[in-house]
């Protein structure tokens, strides 16, 4: 067995701790895990897509998964689902995106409008098996005051909707362990993210 | 937090990131002294060998420059001390000057240059320089992990060499080994001894006349009992007992080796392959056992032939035959993945994947038109930004930039386009020197806290010895290391071990080298225009320290301490849809809301991502910009 996950959104969103919670929750579950998170320059708002790969060793060795082969493509950014679409092909490939867009300043600089949440769905739909958008960010901040548990939250989601194979429990015991901090609100987000998903 | 994983027990397996596996191996191995200047992409062996110096006895320091870091290791390794110096692949020419001689002079304990790479330019731009080529102009020897579980166990297995044949190894790697993840299985961890003495075997140290010839000749015959001990022992050759194909072959070492292994179960073949370890010195006889009975064989390494041109030198004395692909079936440029190697072992190996990259690429760019461009850019409340807004308001656009390295040098992008070049540390001083000795153009050097510590210092010493009509310098001073994640420096006001410590000012040492001195803090447009304007009228060295701690380690704070950051919002009222704050002065919290394009736009600051810097409602000419109150 072999799941190749993509979490992909902008620097600073919080998308490489997420990785680190999923990629440890993977663990625990048994599996071997490999991934890559980048650092440094990347950083700065820009894209930044974290991979996590999980299941036997004798299948994965390269950190990265190989382009349009990716499982799960979360994006916690909505243009940056199309940006992932290289990871994607339209046979194998869920996404699971929210809704809270990051505008670049190089849309407001080169007057490019961001793309409205149809259109995105349109541009991703040849790449994907299927595509679940949850309004994660908005949900994390009327019940939470902040849009930065809305990360968790939609990883409960991607869960409950039956898209990533790993455990509630596991990944709450993940989420308790690695949360840099508030780590009652991130598993509050967490469990209302799987209640959401369910729907 | 996250560093918990790493002090789990030996037979533990946790995910870990490569950088951290050296970490722990390093720990593993009884590290007595940790000396680094933050680079990315190694930046997490030191942090996260900070962030652990509380609870193991080693010694661990912050050095205001790779050189120093170098030699503070060199020092404990040569009192017989366990050491290693994690750096950037550019940290290693800074260190040059010193890893030469010490190599020489070899070291009574282990001690491991930790060098990462960083092809295709991932983190830190400027070039794609290949460390292999250091061993053998050093006579280093060098090892090479493939991934996290080989980068701890190669850690100490460094070490133990390292001891064992006197000499410093270097651990290459390259981003995606020091960025990637793997469950790795932790090992045992050796009594850590951080006491030693120095002044034993004083003709080690010899290298004056005739001392000098004696280190020569003895590190050669050390690089040479390495190849001929360990050339065989640490490189691996794995050929199955059924395979198919014994003709063709596959040669590489690093992250590589992963691709290809991987490649080879999706393109389901099986073949020899040889794996490098130790590629300094490269052991010829591993190599002739390899390529002996071959036809063909393909080296995957990326970044320049470096094992090719070895297997080259091999081959035309014992299997001239033999066809080598390397460079010219795969790039030298950029990183290798999957996708990169898979085509070109179909070609070899004529066999098929079932995805044509190529037509898939061309799809996936197509869906990605006119989206919405992302590069990278100032974090919003990044009081750099402020700096260079109020730079081109006093000294125009048609200038000299004298750009250098660090979170500054995203000002090279739009709108602000201050940067004109980005070479090394420091080089902002030596080179706008240079273009203003021979140009009258007029020119102004921009130079950060961390970088003016590092390689500063000497450009502004040479500007007042050698320059009468040296443009203006401007620090921007955040007060950390912020582009590698805030590591402190000597200006910051505490150690590496957490320890307070009084600050170096900036201000106080520009003084003393004799230039005109001006503070300004970088979240006041009056102020930064004010001393700007003030110092461009004067003639001689002048120095601008614009101080504004990055504001994201001020978000932290501010969020530990429980005191909420006061968020500003835009007046729709007041508002003239000048566009200054979206166009001119560039802050991601501000947006320009469009239904569609061409529509006349509505700005709104999205609360979520100001971080209340303030400067936006200094800089807007209609006073639209005004506070939040607390819960609107």
């Amino acid at each position: 067995m072999k799941f190749d996950l993509v979490l992909t959104g902008v620097g600073g969103e919080g998308v490489l701790t997420t990785g680190v919670i999923v990629t440890k929750a993977a663990h625990e579950q048994g599996h071997y895990v490999r991934g890559v998170q980048l650092h440094g320059l990347a950083q700065r708002g820009g894209t930044i897509p974290t991979y996590v790969r999980f299941g036997d060793k004798e299948e994965i060795y390269s950190p990265s998964p190989m382009k349009a082969d990716a499982d799960l493509i979360m994006s916690f950014e909505p243009i940056e689902a199309v940006r992932a679409t290289e990871y994607a092909r339209k046979d194998k490939t869920d996404f699971v995106l929210n809704t809270y867009p990051y505008m670049p300043i190089y849309g407001n600089l080169e007057n490019v409008p961001y793309p409205s949440m149809k259109e995105i769905k349109e541009r991703i739909k040849p790449f994907a098996k299927s595509i679940e958008v949850f309004e994660s960010d908005v949900i994390s901040k009327e019940k939470f005051g902040d849009i930065v548990y809305g990360n968790l939250l939609l990883v409960g989601a991607a869960i409950s909707s039956g898209k990533l194979p790993l455990k509630e429990d596991i990944m709450r015991k993940s989420i308790k362990e690695l949360a840099p901090r508030e780590i009652k609100k991130n598993v509050k987000a967490f469990n209302l993210g799987l209640e959401i998903g369910k729907e | 937090m996250i560093s918990m994983r790493l002090l789990e027990k030996k037979g533990k397996k946790v995910p870990l990131l490569g950088n951290e596996a050296i970490a722990r191996g390093a720990i593993e191995a009884g590290v007595g002294l940790v000396a680094s200047y933050p680079g990315t992409p190694s930046s997490e062996v030191p942090m996260t060998l900070s962030r652990l110096s509380d609870k193991f006895d080693y010694y661990f320091e912050y050095s205001s420059n790779e050189k120093v870091a170098f030699e503070t290791a060199a020092g404990a390794a040569w009192s017989g001390v366990r050491s290693i110096v994690p750096m950037k692949h550019f940290g290693l020419n800074v260190a040059a000057d010193s890893v030469s001689p010490v190599a020489y002079a070899g070291v009574r304990a282990g001690m491991v240059i930790m060098v990462a790479d960083d092809p295709k330019g991932w983190s830190s731009a400027q070039s794609e320089q290949d460390t292999r080529f250091y061993g053998e102009m050093f006579r280093i020897p060098i090892i090479e992990p493939a991934n996290p579980q080989e980068a701890l166990e190669f850690t100490k297995k460094a070490f133990e060499l390292s001891e064992e044949f006197e000499i410093p190894f270097i651990l290459r790697t390259t981003t995606k080994i020091s960025h990637s993840i793997e469950t790795v299985e932790l090992g045992g961890m050796k009594d850590i001894n951080n006491k030693g003495k120095f002044g034993e075997e004083p003709e080690r140290y010899d290298n004056v006349g005739p001392g000098l010839q004696k280190q020569h000749r003895r590190i050669n015959k050390k690089i040479k009992a390495i190849e001929e001990e360990y050339g065989e022992k640490l490189n691996k050759i794995e050929h199955s007992e059924d395979i198919e194909n014994e003709e063709i072959g596959i040669i590489t070492s690093g992250v590589s080796y992963e691709y290809v292994k991987e490649a080879m179960s999706k393109l389901n073949i099986d073949v020899p392959v040889a794996k490098l370890v130790l590629t300094y010195p490269i052991s010829r006889k591993f190599i002739d056992k390899f390529i002996k009975d071959k036809e063909e064989v393909l080296v995957v390494e990326e970044l320049q032939p470096f094992i090719e041109k070895e297997v080259e030198r091999v081959a035309k004395e014992t299997n001239p035959d033999l066809k080598i692909h390397g460079k010219d079936m795969l790039p030298r440029e950029g990183e290798y993945n999957l996708e990169v190697i898979i085509p070109a072992m179909e070609k070899l190996f004529d066999k098929d994947v079932g995805i044509d990259f190529e037509e898939h690429d061309k799809k996936a760019k197509e869906a990605m038109k006119d989206l919405p461009p992302r590069k990278p850019v100032f974090c919003p409340g990044c009081p750099h930004r402020s700096t260079f807004y109020a730079l081109k308001e006093i000294y125009g656009e048609n200038i000299v930039h004298g750009g250098d390295v660090g979170c500054y040098a995203l000002g090279k992008f739009e709108p602000y386009k201050m940067q004109d070049f980005l070479i090394s540390m420091g080089a902002s001083l030596g080179l706008t020197h240079g273009i203003k000795k021979v140009s009258d153009q007029d020119a102004v050097i921009t130079v950060g806290d961390s970088t003016f510590f590092h390689g500063g210092m000497p450009g502004l010493a040479n500007l007042k010895y050698n320059d009468g009509e040296s443009p203006l310098v401007v620090v921007f001073d955040n007060r950390w290391t912020a582009m590698t994640g805030h590591q402190p420096h000597p200006g910051t006001g505490e150690t590496g071990m957490g320890k307070k410590v009084t600050p170096l000012k900036i201000e106080d040492i520009a003084e003393a080298m004799g230039a005109e001195v001006e503070v300004a803090n970088s979240f006041s447009q009056k102020e930064l225009k004010e001393k700007i304007k003030e110092l461009k009228k004067k003639k001689g060295l002048r120095v601008l320290v614009s101080k504004g701690e990055c504001r994201l380690v001020t978000k932290r704070r501010k969020k530990k301490e429980e005191v909420p950051l006061v968020k500003f919002k835009v007046d729709q009222d007041k508002c003239t849809k000048c566009g200054i704050c979206t166009m001119k002065f560039a802050c991601p919290a501000i947006k320009e809301e469009r239904k569609k394009k061409g529509d006349e736009p509505k700005y709104v600051i999205d609360p979520e991502i100001c971080l209340g810097c303030s400067v936006c409602s200094q800089v807007c000419p209609e006073n639209a910009i005004k506070p939040r109150k607390q819960g609107e």
